[in-house]
């Protein structure tokens, strides 16, 4: 199994290679939509314009399915930042990654990476630096934090009451019930993210043991993976806002 | 799958960092344009519509235009048969009459030369038989104008029998 390349600055663990993949992935999302809205055009919109625009439709659709549209406008950005990242991170696993492979400990920037520290002679630890960063639990737990927040603090903003009264109904003996439930929307939406992006990974290493016979089969695999990509991107996005719906639309009917 | 706490801070400050460039930077101008854009359909359809409408109507007003043209052409040729018929009836008319004055004014003409025609025969006549009679008695008989108006008589009442 791939080690994660962390040293410790003081006892602040740093794992260098989610650092990179965050920023090489923050990077790539801001550099595709700042040359998309480079030379904005109302009549005569660019590929990459005509692209963006069609991805805020999708959001907006993804939006209205959960909710009215007109509630919904504050959440495009955000709908946007999160489908285009995890687009972006998921894909970017996909055509390489890269592994080292350390014999001794290593030291970055003056520090040992930890997974190195106590190699004995003859053994060594594989080093994996390049991957999509949303194979890793710590990222997808990261969003599905900010989700989780974000819906908890809207729905206490827009809905008042009503959102505290929602954990004692229908009775209050649904109480610890309710509260698994609200704490398993986050934890659910990490986990799926992560193992979908994680195995897909775990299956490319495990399909290019096969020498030249792989080809084939990484080729099915990695097409497979772009759609899971898309698709896990997609889920995340339109149960963000479901979510969101579900905490700050109080129904009159419900009561 | 090593939870490192560290990560999940920066992945949510990448994130929030990415949210925050993203929406100031880039989203509100693309929001921006799209929304000019649906005005500027929006605008450009009520546009279309009313054009249509308009040429609906003109449309329409060149029909009736045209249908007016129509009738008063139609109208315009009857007009003008009917005129054209009464002139043919009237010229037919006159020509008859003119015909008729003819014909009637011919005949007079030819009784006329007849009855002078019959009138110089019968003078004629009347010498000759004068002049027959004359070498007939062997006398002479004088040409007087008692004896001829005798014979002038009697040939008209011959001339009157046949």
């Amino acid at each position: 199994m791939h080690a994660m390349p962390k040293i410790m600055l003081g006892s602040i663990p740093i794992d260098l290679s989610a650092v990179l993949m965050l920023i090489i992935s923050c990077t790539v999302v801001f550099v595709l939509v700042m040359l998309s809205v480079r030379n904005l055009s109302v009549e005569n919109p660019s590929k990459l314009q005509n692209f963006m625009e069609w991805v805020v439709e999708f959001v907006q659709g993804v939006i209205s399915s959960a909710m009215d549209l007109k509630k919904g406008k504050p959440y495009i950005s955000l709908g946007l930042t999160l489908i285009l990242f995890i687009f972006v991170s998921n894909l970017l696993g996909l055509p390489f990654s890269v592994v080292t492979e350390a014999h001794e400990p290593v030291t970055v920037f003056g520090h040992v990476i930890e997974a190195t520290r106590n190699l004995s002679h003859g053994d060594h630890v594989e080093l994996l630096w390049y991957k999509s960063p949303t194979a890793d639990i710590n990222v997808t737990a990261g969003l599905a934090i900010i989700v989780f927040v974000l819906m908890n603090y809207l729905g206490i903003k827009l809905n008042g009451k009503h959102y505290f009264k929602h954990y004692v109904e229908p009775f209050p003996i649904f109480l610890p019930l309710n509260i698994i439930e609200n704490l398993a929307k986050p934890i659910a939406l990490a986990i799926r993210l992560y193992a979908n992006i994680f195995a897909g990974e775990v299956l490319i290493t495990v399909i290019l043991k096969l020498g030249i016979l792989s080809i084939p089969f990484l080729a099915v695999w990695q097409g497979f993976s772009i759609f899971v990509g898309a698709l896990q991107a997609f889920i995340f996005t339109i149960l963000t806002m479901v979510y969101i719906a579900q905490m700050t639309i109080h129904e009159e009917d419900a009561h | 799958m090593e939870i490192v706490w560290t990560n999940i801070i920066f992945s949510i400050a990448a994130f929030l960092i990415l949210y925050i460039l993203l929406s100031k930077f880039a989203f509100s101008k693309l929001f921006a344009v799209m929304e000019t854009r649906r005005e500027l359909v929006m605008q450009q359809l009520d546009e279309a519509a009313k054009t249509r409408e308009q040429a609906v109507a003109y449309v329409e007003e060149q029909k009736q235009a045209l249908n007016n043209a129509r009738q008063e052409a139609q109208s315009i040729i009857q007009q003008s048969q009917i005129t054209s018929n009464q002139q043919v009836d009237r010229l037919l008319e006159q020509a008859k009459v003119e015909a008729s004055r003819v014909k009637a004014e011919a005949v007079r003409d030819i009784e006329n030369e007849k009855n002078k025609a019959v009138e110089e025969l019968r003078s004629e006549i009347g010498t000759a038989s004068v002049r027959i009679a004359s070498k007939l008695l062997n006398k002479e008989v004088q040409a007087s104008g008692e004896q001829e108006q005798l014979v002038d008589q009697y040939l008209k009442e011959v001339g009157g029998r046949s």
